[in-house]
């Protein structure tokens, strides 16, 4: 459904991406490890041409892009495919939680706003947030922020959305909430691209685990396969260092 | 001459003042319809940092900001109908030059000098407004034009609005440069009312009371504005 072809991308002198492939499969959830820094972030904002990759391929079904030179229309078509879901939520401050749903609907695809704010309720109750349409971001808290976010992500009925460190702003107590609904729709069977550093969210929900240091990936498999047998030193290195000592692996 | 104020001559050159304010209005109001989108554009280039006229932004603001208007008057003033001779010459136009209405030379020099300062104000008010305002947006499938439109500027108009609101009063004030070129506004019409009797003190009342008043109401306009477009940061859980 989507593949990602030896991504490139550096900032200035700085080679964040060295060659990065990924190949997800529809209904697939994948979750992105790796230590601060490894370009985790990068990757997924090449996808979507928030930053343009040095050089790179994608395949989106049908759709080929070129990541470097994509016109503005492919650009266009890809976002129309991806949803993105941002660490600090980036809610639009000027709109409530059903307008934030609803603008990339009645704005970008130009659906009727009667038809989008049904869409955008449903998304916004399958949140948990159904009474919260009318109201504005800076009155919700972050955990109900991000869950908007995703409520905005699941609206468009995206191909495949992608998540970066949906919970790693939010307090302790606020990270379950969001874990949750991102499981629901998991079960939906969404296609979800997750950076995260959850492991039980690695190891409950996803297909599919990539683990990223340096800009490569050096390492994917099973839950199973990284978790309880990585063959790489450096995924053992991490994993050490980010899994609890008493850490025992039930799957 | 009379001891202590001209009552009636104060009340009759309060009139003769107000007589002016449709000129200041009216010049005002060109200026700013021009600056308001001549400065967003100029602020956005300066912002997206766009080669040439990020640096052309940055030389006219600072030009404007490092002169006094009376003397941006004086230069235009001085050298338009210059330029417009030459013009006129060369392709043998019958256009008396010194007959032109002084208000277009107004139109030009406040135009010029809001449009720079307007250019600061949307600067920084676009900086307040995160990236990922507009990453969100685009990521959403809106183009960027729909992205400023709907979301980046509605918030950046808000940061924006009370020192728009501060540059149309200076503008209003500033207006009153205009007796330099013989422009119709307040200042002028209660001046030439005042040299006949040389009643200045009460002319110069009149003149502040016009200002005063004016000014007030555009700052009451500009709050009302303010807050209905607040209305998503006042609300209170
Ligand atoms: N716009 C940018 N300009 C310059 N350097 C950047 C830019 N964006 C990211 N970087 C650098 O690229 C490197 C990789 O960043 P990236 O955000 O992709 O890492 P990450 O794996 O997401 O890390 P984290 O777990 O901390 O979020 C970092 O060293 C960062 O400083
Ligand atoms: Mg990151």
């Amino acid at each position: 459904m989507l593949e990602i072809k030896d991504i490139h991308k550096s900032f200035g002198k700085n080679e964040i991406l060295k060659g990065v492939d990924l190949t997800i499969d529809k209904g697939d959830v994948v979750v992105i490890l790796g230590p601060s820094g490894s370009g985790k972030t990068t990757l997924l904002r090449c996808i979507n041409f928030l930053e343009k990759a040095d050089s790179g391929k994608a395949a989106f079904g049908e759709l080929q892009v070129d990541l470097h030179s994509a016109s503005k229309k492919d650009i266009h078509a890809i976002r129309q495919k991806t949803a993105f879901v941002f660490q600090s939520y980036n809610l639009f401050n000027n709109k409530t939680a059903l307008e934030n749903v609803t603008e990339g609907l009645i704005t970008g695809r130009k659906v009727p706003k009667t038809e989008a704010n049904e869409i955008g309720k449903k998304a916004l109750d399958k949140v948990g947030l159904s009474d919260k349409y009318d109201s504005y971001p800076s009155q919700l808290s972050g955990g109900q922020q991000q869950r908007v976010g995703i409520a905005r992500a699941v609206a468009l009925n995206p191909d495949i959305i992608l998540f970066d460190e949906p919970t790693s702003a939010l307090d302790p107590e606020l990270v379950g909430e969001v874990l949750t609904v991102m499981k629901n729709i998991a079960n939906e069977g969404t296609t979800m691209l997750v950076v995260t550093h959850e492991m039980s969210f690695a190891k409950d929900v996803a297909k599919r685990v990539i683990f990223m240091d340096g800009g490569v990936v050096v390492e994917e498999g099973t839950p199973h396969e990284i978790f309880v047998s990585p063959k790489e030193e450096r995924t053992k290195k991490f994993l050490k260092r980010v899994l609890p000592e008493d850490y025992t692996f039930y799957i | 001459m009379s001891d202590g104020l001209n009552y009636k001559f104060l009340v009759d050159t309060f009139f003769v003042a107000l007589s002016g304010v449709p000129i200041t209005l009216f010049v005002t109001a060109v200026a700013l319809l021009v600056a308001l989108p001549l400065g967003f554009l100029l602020a956005l280039t300066r912002i997206n940092q766009i080669p040439i006229l990020n640096t052309f932004s940055q030389v006219y603001v600072s030009f404007v900001r490092g002169t006094p208007i009376i003397i941006q008057i004086f230069i235009v003033y001085a050298s338009v109908p210059l330029i417009l001779t030459a013009i006129t010459e060369k392709y043998n136009w019958n256009i008396k030059i010194y007959d032109i209405n002084p208000i277009w030379y107004a139109f030009i020099v406040f135009s010029f000098s809001t449009t720079a300062i307007l250019i600061e104000v949307f600067r920084s008010a676009l900086s307040t407004v995160s990236k990922g305002q507009l990453e969100a947006a685009q990521a959403v499938g809106l183009t960027n034009f729909q992205a400023y439109r709907r979301i980046v500027i509605p918030q950046a108009l808000v940061v924006a609005l009370p020192n728009i609101c501060t540059a149309t009063v200076n503008l209003i004030k500033a207006t009153s440069l205009g007796y330099a070129m013989s422009l119709q506004e307040i200042t002028l019409k209660a001046k030439v009312a005042a040299n006949v009797g040389y009643n200045y003190v009460e002319a110069y009342l009149d003149i502040f009371l016009v200002y005063i008043i004016l000014c007030s109401l555009v700052e009451y306009g500009f709050k009302l504005y303010e807050k209905r477009l607040r209305k998503y940061q006042y609300v209170s859980s």
